[in-house]
Formats: C-alpha cells, sequence, structure tokens
C-alpha cells in the first residue's frame, strides 16, 4: 500500500510536467476512470438537495443494512466472474439454503411447523448445514466447470434449475403444500436481526447484527483474495489459465474452490435472508445473482478476467442500494430503477473496456 | 485428489437424489386401479346424468352421485399452473391433486413458470399427447389474445378449457371470449371483491379503533400499500378499492380520508419490481420507509395495506425490526393482507399483523374437481358452471352476470377464528 498524500504529491509533479494536451488527456483519464464515484456523489447529493432525510441516521443505518445483505454473496460470484465466468445458481441457492434454514429453526410454538416433532435445533448447525448445501451446489458447478471445461454460464443454468426444482419439491413436502414458511424462533430472529450495537450505544445505533456478520465475510473474502497462495491462483487462472497452469498453478483445484466458495456465500445468504425477510417461499432469493453480478462489473470486477477487488465490489454493492434508497426517497417509480441500472452498468463496463483497450 | 473429488461429486448426485426422493409427489399413482373400479357402474349412467343437467336445481342431489358414478377411464387431464412457486396456488395444487388421486383420475401438473410461452408449449404437447381436458390458469392474467389462442388451439382438437383463478378477459371486456366459445368455462374469484373486502375490513377496523391509530394526533391516517405486480387485474383492484372502499367507510362514519405517506409518491403505491409479490421486496421498501418514517419524526405510516399476505408477512418484519408489532408493550402497525395463507393466520392469531381476506384453497379444488366430473358426465361447460352455482357445499359459488359459463367463489374477510 502506498502512502496516499506520497502518491497525491507524485501525481501532482507528474501533472505539472505535462503540457497542455496530455494535461487534457489526463484530467479526461480520471474523470472517466472514477465515473462511478462521481456518479455516487453527484446522485446523493442531487437527492439530498430533493430529500435531506438521504442523509439522517436511520437511512444511512438502512443503506449500510441493505448493503450487507447483499455484500457476501456478491463477493462470492465476484470470484466466478474473476476466473471469466458467472454464476446463475446464486439466487436459487439462497432460496434453497434459505428455505433449510427456516424450516430447522422454526420456534417451538408455532402453528405451521414442518418437521413437527422437530426440537430445538442449535443455530451454528443450522449454519453450517446451510453452509455445506451451498458449498455443495458450488462444488457441483465447480467441478463441471473443471473438468469438462464447460462455461459457468451453462453448468451454473443447468443447477439453477436443478435447485430451484428441489427447492420447490421441498416446499411441498411434509404436507407443506408450497405454504410460506414463518414462525422462525426468537433465537434466530435475534442472532441475525437483532442488535447488539444497539445495546452498546444504548439504543442510539440501531445497526442490525448481521451488518456485523457482513464485515467478517468482508474481511475473510478480503484476506482470501489478497493474502493467500489460493487468491493469487484465483486471478492467474482468471488472467491466462493456460500460463498459470504452465506455472504450475492448480487450474483444475483452483476453478472447484472459486466456484464452491462462492456457494459458500450463498449458503450464508440462505441463512441470514430467512431470517431477515422472516417469511420463505420458493421465491425466495429470485433474481438476487443478478444484482450481484452487476454489483461486481459495477464495482471493476471485469469479464476479461483476473482483475477485481474486494473494494470495487463493496462499492457496487453500494452504488445500487444508493440508487434502491435514492430512488424511494424521490417518489421514483420502479420501473426508472431498472433503466438508471442498466445505463450504469453499461457505463461502468464501457470505461472498464477503455482501459484494456488503450492499454493495447 | 481426482478419486477424492469424484466421491464427494458422487455424495453429492445421491444428496440431491435423496432430497428429490422425499417429497410426496403423488401424481402417477393409483390412476388405473381406482379408474377401472369406478368404471362399469358408470356407464349406463351417462345417458340419463347429461339430459338432467338441464334441471340444475337439484343438482346437490347429483352431486353426491358423481364423485362415485363417474367413469375416468377416457378422461386425460391436463393442469396448467401460472407458477408452481405461487404460495396460495400451491396449496390449491395440492388441495386438488388429493381430490384427484382419490377419484383415480389421470392427471398431470404443468408450471408455467410465470412464462405464457411455457404455458403454450406445454399445452400444445399435451394436446397432442391425447390430453382431452384441460384446466388452465393463465399466466399473463387479463390477457385475450393468449387465452384465445388456447381456446381455439383446444377447440381444434374438441377439448374443453376451463380457466380458473387467473382471469382471461380485459377489464370492461367481460364475456368478450367467455360469451364467444362453447369449449370454455371460467372458475375464479371476481377480482375487484377480495380489494372491496379488504377495503370494508380497514375502513370498519381504522373507524372501531381510529384514536389510538392516528400516531401523531393529525387527524389522518397515513397508509402504505405494497402492490404485488403492475399489470395484472387483482393487484390492480386490490391496490384501488382496498384504500376506496376504507375512505367510504371512513367518511360514513365523520373521518377524514386516508392520506398516503408520502406526499411526493404520485402512483400511491411501491411495487414488486420483480412482479412476484414477494416479502422480500415489502421488507426492503418497508425498512427504507421506516428510516425516514417513524414516531419520533411525527410522520409514522399509520396502517400498511398489502396486496398479498406474502407481502404483508415481509411488512410484518420489518416494523418488528424497528421495534413495531412485537406484541404486548409495542406499537401496533396495522397491516392487512389478502390471502389468508398459514403464515398470515398466524401472524394474526399473535397480533402481529391484523386481517386478511380468505380465498379457500380447498374451495377452488372442490369446484374444479366438480366441474371436471360435469364435463366427464357429458355436460357443457357452461351447464356444469349452472350446476356447479347450485350446488350447496360448505362453499359459495355464484354465475357471473351475463356470463352463464363464469363461476365466482366468494371471498371473506378474515381477521382470526
Amino acid at each position: 500500500m502506498n502512502n496516499p498524500v506520497k502518491s497525491l504529491r507524485q501525481t501532482s509533479e507528474r501533472y505539472k510536467a505535462m503540457d497542455a494536451k496530455d494535461r487534457r488527456g489526463f484530467l479526461v483519464d480520471t474523470l472517466l476512470n472514477n465515473a462511478i464515484y462521481i456518479i455516487l456523489i453527484v446522485f446523493v447529493i442531487f437527492t439530498y438537495t430533493q430529500n435531506h432525510n438521504i442523509i439522517s441516521k436511520s437511512s444511512i443505518i438502512n443503506i449500510i443494512s441493505l448493503t450487507a445483505s447483499s455484500l457476501p454473496m456478491a463477493l462470492g460470484i465476484g470470484g466466478c466472474i474473476v476466473l471469466t465466468g458467472t454464476d446463475l445458481s446464486a439466487g436459487r441457492t439462497v432460496g434453497l439454503t434459505a428455505a433449510i434454514s427456516a424450516t430447522l429453526l422454526q420456534s417451538l410454538t408455532t402453528a405451521n411447523k414442518f418437521f413437527t416433532n422437530l426440537g430445538e435445533v442449535p443455530l451454528v448447525l443450522v449454519l453450517l448445514l446451510a453452509l455445506l448445501v451451498g458449498g455443495l451446489v458450488g462444488l457441483v458447478n465447480g467441478f463441471f466447470v473443471a473438468r469438462f471445461q464447460l462455461h459457468p454460464f451453462i453448468v451454473t443454468l443447468a443447477t439453477q434449475l436443478i435447485v430451484y426444482g428441489i427447492c420447490l419439491l421441498y416446499y411441498m413436502s411434509h404436507d407443506n403444500n408450497g405454504q410460506s414458511i414463518s414462525g422462525l424462533s426468537d433465537a434466530y430472529k435475534n442472532a441475525i436481526t437483532g442488535s447488539v450495537i444497539s445495546k452498546l450505544t444504548g439504543g442510539a445505533l440501531v445497526i442490525p447484527n448481521y451488518v456485523i456478520y457482513a464485515v467478517i465475510v468482508l474481511i475473510v473474502m478480503w484476506f482470501i483474495w489478497n493474502k493467500t497462495t489460493f487468491g493469487k491462483n484465483m486471478f492467474a487462472v482468471g488472467s491466462n489459465a493456460e500460463a498459470a497452469n504452465v506455472s504450475g498453478v492448480n487450474v483444475f483445484f483452483t476453478t472447484l474452490m472459486v466456484h464452491t466458495l462462492a456457494g459458500i456465500t450463498y449458503g450464508y445468504t440462505g441463512f441470514i435472508e430467512a431470517a431477515r425477510i422472516g417469511s420463505n417461499t420458493a421465491n425466495t432469493g429470485l433474481n438476487y445473482e443478478c444484482d450481484a453480478i452487476a454489483a461486481c462489473v459495477i464495482g471493476g470486477v471485469s469479464f476479461v478476467g483476473g482483475t477485481g477487488t474486494i473494494g470495487g465490489v463493496v462499492l457496487g454493492v453500494f452504488l445500487l442500494r444508493i440508487i434502491f434508497v435514492g430512488l424511494n426517497f424521490l417518489s421514483v417509480s420502479g420501473n426508472m430503477q431498472y433503466i438508471i441500472k442498466g445505463a450504469i452498468i453499461l457505463l461502468a463496463c464501457s470505461i472498464d473496456m477503455r482501459k484494456y483497450l488503450t492499454r493495447k | 485428489m481426482k478419486k477424492i473429488l469424484a466421491l464427494i461429486l458422487a455424495l453429492a448426485m445421491v444428496f440431491c437424489l435423496a432430497a428429490c426422493g422425499s417429497s410426496s409427489d403423488s401424481d402417477s399413482d393409483g390412476d388405473a386401479s381406482s379408474a377401472s373400479s369406478a368404471g362399469s357402474s358408470a356407464t349406463e349412467e351417462e345417458g340419463s346424468s347429461s339430459e338432467a343437467e338441464a334441471s340444475e336445481a337439484e343438482a346437490s342431489e347429483a352431486d353426491a352421485e358423481t364423485s362415485s358414478d363417474v367413469d375416468y377411464s377416457d378422461l386425460n387431464l391436463g393442469i396448467f399452473w401460472y407458477s408452481f412457486s405461487d404460495t396460495f396456488l400451491s396449496t390449491v395444487r395440492a388441495s386438488l391433486d388429493d381430490l384427484l388421486d382419490e377419484a383415480g383420475i389421470t392427471y398431470t401438473d404443468y408450471d408455467g413458470n410465470g412464462s405464457q410461452t411455457t404455458q403454450n408449449e406445454s399445452i400444445t404437447t399435451a394436446l397432442t399427447n391425447g390430453c382431452n381436458l384441460l384446466l388452465v390458469n393463465l399466466v399473463e392474467s387479463g390477457s385475450e389474445d393468449a387465452a384465445q389462442s388456447i381456446i381455439e388451439e383446444a377447440a381444434s382438437y374438441g377439448v374443453n378449457v376451463i380457466f380458473y383463478n387467473r382471469t382471461i378477459e380485459a377489464d370492461g371486456n367481460e364475456g368478450a371470449l367467455l360469451n364467444a366459445y362453447d369449449n370454455v368455462g371460467f372458475l375464479g374469484t371476481d377480482a375487484p371483491e377480495a380489494g372491496h373486502i379488504q377495503g370494508q375490513m380497514i375502513g370498519e377496523y381504522l373507524v372501531e379503533n381510529y384514536d389510538s391509530l392516528d400516531l401523531n394526533g393529525d387527524g389522518v391516517i397515513s397508509y402504505a400499500m405494497m402492490k404485488g405486480q403492475e399489470g395484472n387485474a387483482e393487484a390492480i383492484y386490490r391496490t384501488q378499492y382496498g384504500v376506496e372502499d376504507a375512505n367510504a367507510v371512513l367518511t360514513e362514519a365523520g373521518y377524514p380520508e386516508l392520506e398516503y405517506f408520502d406526499s411526493s409518491n404520485t402512483s400511491l403505491y411501491q411495487v414488486d419490481a420483480n412482479g412476484a409479490w414477494s416479502a422480500s421486496a415489502a421488507t426492503e421498501f418497508m425498512q427504507t420507509n421506516l428510516s425516514q418514517y417513524s414516531e419520533a419524526n411525527g410522520n409514522m405510516i399509520e396502517l400498511v395495506i398489502c396486496n398479498n399476505d406474502d407481502m404483508a408477512a415481509g411488512v410484518v418484519t420489518a416494523l418488528q425490526a424497528a421495534g413495531y408489532n412485537n406484541g404486548e408493550g409495542t406499537t401496533t402497525i396495522p397491516v392487512f393482507g389478502v390471502d389468508a395463507t398459514d403464515t398470515a393466520k398466524e401472524l394474526i392469531a399473535n397480533g402481529y399483523m391484523t386481517g386478511t381476506v380468505s380465498q379457500s384453497n380447498t374451495g377452488y379444488a372442490y369446484g374444479l374437481k366438480y366441474i371436471v366430473d360435469q364435463l366427464v358426465s357429458g355436460a357443457t361447460p357452461t351447464e356444469a358452471a349452472a350446476a356447479l352455482a347450485a350446488d350447496s357445499s360448505e362453499y359459495t359459488f355464484t354465475l357471473a352476470e351475463g356470463i352463464d359459463c363464469k363461476v365466482y367463489m366468494a371471498y371473506s374477510s378474515y381477521t382470526g377464528e
């Protein structure tokens, strides 16, 4: 990590040494390369002029909570995109693991119990099960991608359908007949949507617990991406699988593990979502992968492969959530949200590719 | 290494299969055996019952017999659902499957998966495969073109089509299809009725508890509205009448009309962008609303109206996270839904939710099975509809005005047992 002050000084010195034409080019480049940040800031300022509440404490907590809810999944998918792949099975896997978590953690007194004779199940056990099931889906994805050189788009499209089918069967089983699963135990709800920070700060900051967990996931993922051999291998395989193979990287294993890791983050998301939403149907998780992929792309995780940062993914998720909240605060209809999201994705990808085109 | 991975993968497959195996999907079992047992006695009934259909008034008597005396051996029933993931319709599907299994009818459930194209393709395939009676839960609710193409395709095979649950005709154009074809019938709910009942229930509840509900004491109740889907007839009516009828009751009692909580939002609702009527969309909207509107700011949302119970449950989750609707000792914001799912019933029993509108899944299944029986016995769809409307079971069916083959099943309000 460079010292930011020092690098800023270096940049300004370089800028002074340029002639007029270079200076103009430099400014345009800088503006374009940071376009997403600029859009973000302009959007927030605009929303603020229309509705001051967007900068209020409760609104900021809301934005952070929403970001935290979709961040882990985006971090998982980010890995797949670094490998020039994608993952369409994410949303449905969340749906399945949410169903499993919710059914195992219903309160003992609820009238519509899925497993009628099931006693109290430890939270940790269910979390591990959710991670395991998610990881298993990821493992299957990874295996077919790595072993048969299938494009992840195809493999995960297939597993998406399979997982959705299992999910539907699961909801129809045990005489549940597709009813939504709710009536979750208090311990479960408190662990996810309760707020330890609120207790510590005397009710001043009601930040739900899942934000803390998301931060932990974020740190773990940052560590994996930046500080482990596996992380370095992931980027190497993403940049050029053949070169990585020649250099002694186990491409098969790396691909397998990246998808498995992604699957684990879906399992985690399912475990959180079940309690965050409180009422789960087979539709839980629908289209989640679209937002997660969009967030990664906006955050500079390139489909070209081999590039992307954890910080970028966080920014991407944050930007999408700000747009959701901001448009609500501006009372703009949901239809506009699609257009704006689409425009931002297009813009972000174009800017991203521009870097590669100029380099050539 | 590879061997270990192969082993793990094999285990994964076994797990998947095991997961499939444990479910109780019993479409195919028992068709042949029970059909043959019912077969022999039914043939003589055939001729007389089709004539008797004209005098439907006594249909209740005939009904007791139909269940056991109809010959299903030639019947190949195709049931087309708009989506297997719909909570309410899944309960209808389960009830109907039970009735059909019991009667030993050969049938297949098809999942439209939210796509009209998929549904049309399934129908074509089923018809070419010898399917001779269609029950269709149209995907594009209110799309006459979609319905018409299905009706005409079925007519070319000489097959009857009974649409159910989702309307097939556009608002104001009722009868355009149902009166134009002989091979078509409809069993559903009167789309505006759920909205009317919900609005009436909300109005009455507000009048009874007005002062305690007006949290900021400004004399006006501010409300939020969660719409399930754009362009769906049911959603549009529920969104409209849920408020209008409540206002009518309020005005009559001398109270001011409801006011949408966000004065700059001209659409007066928040809609699930995926059109999935989902709890998660409602949770996120409500959580975002609550970050701006609260008791502390004196602008709290004092009432939430939802198009269905999934969304209502999502709203309750967001309210609970913000410290409302947690039972005694906390402020309860009244939340209203539609469908009376088990989840909603339990929320209402616990006092977390206030009311819902019930449509009976078993009633639907009963009505559909009844119509199938009539059709198999040789009745036309119109005759079958008349017989069902005259039937005196525990469910209330009425004929639509001016459309003889359209039967409505009644809604009722639900605020706890």
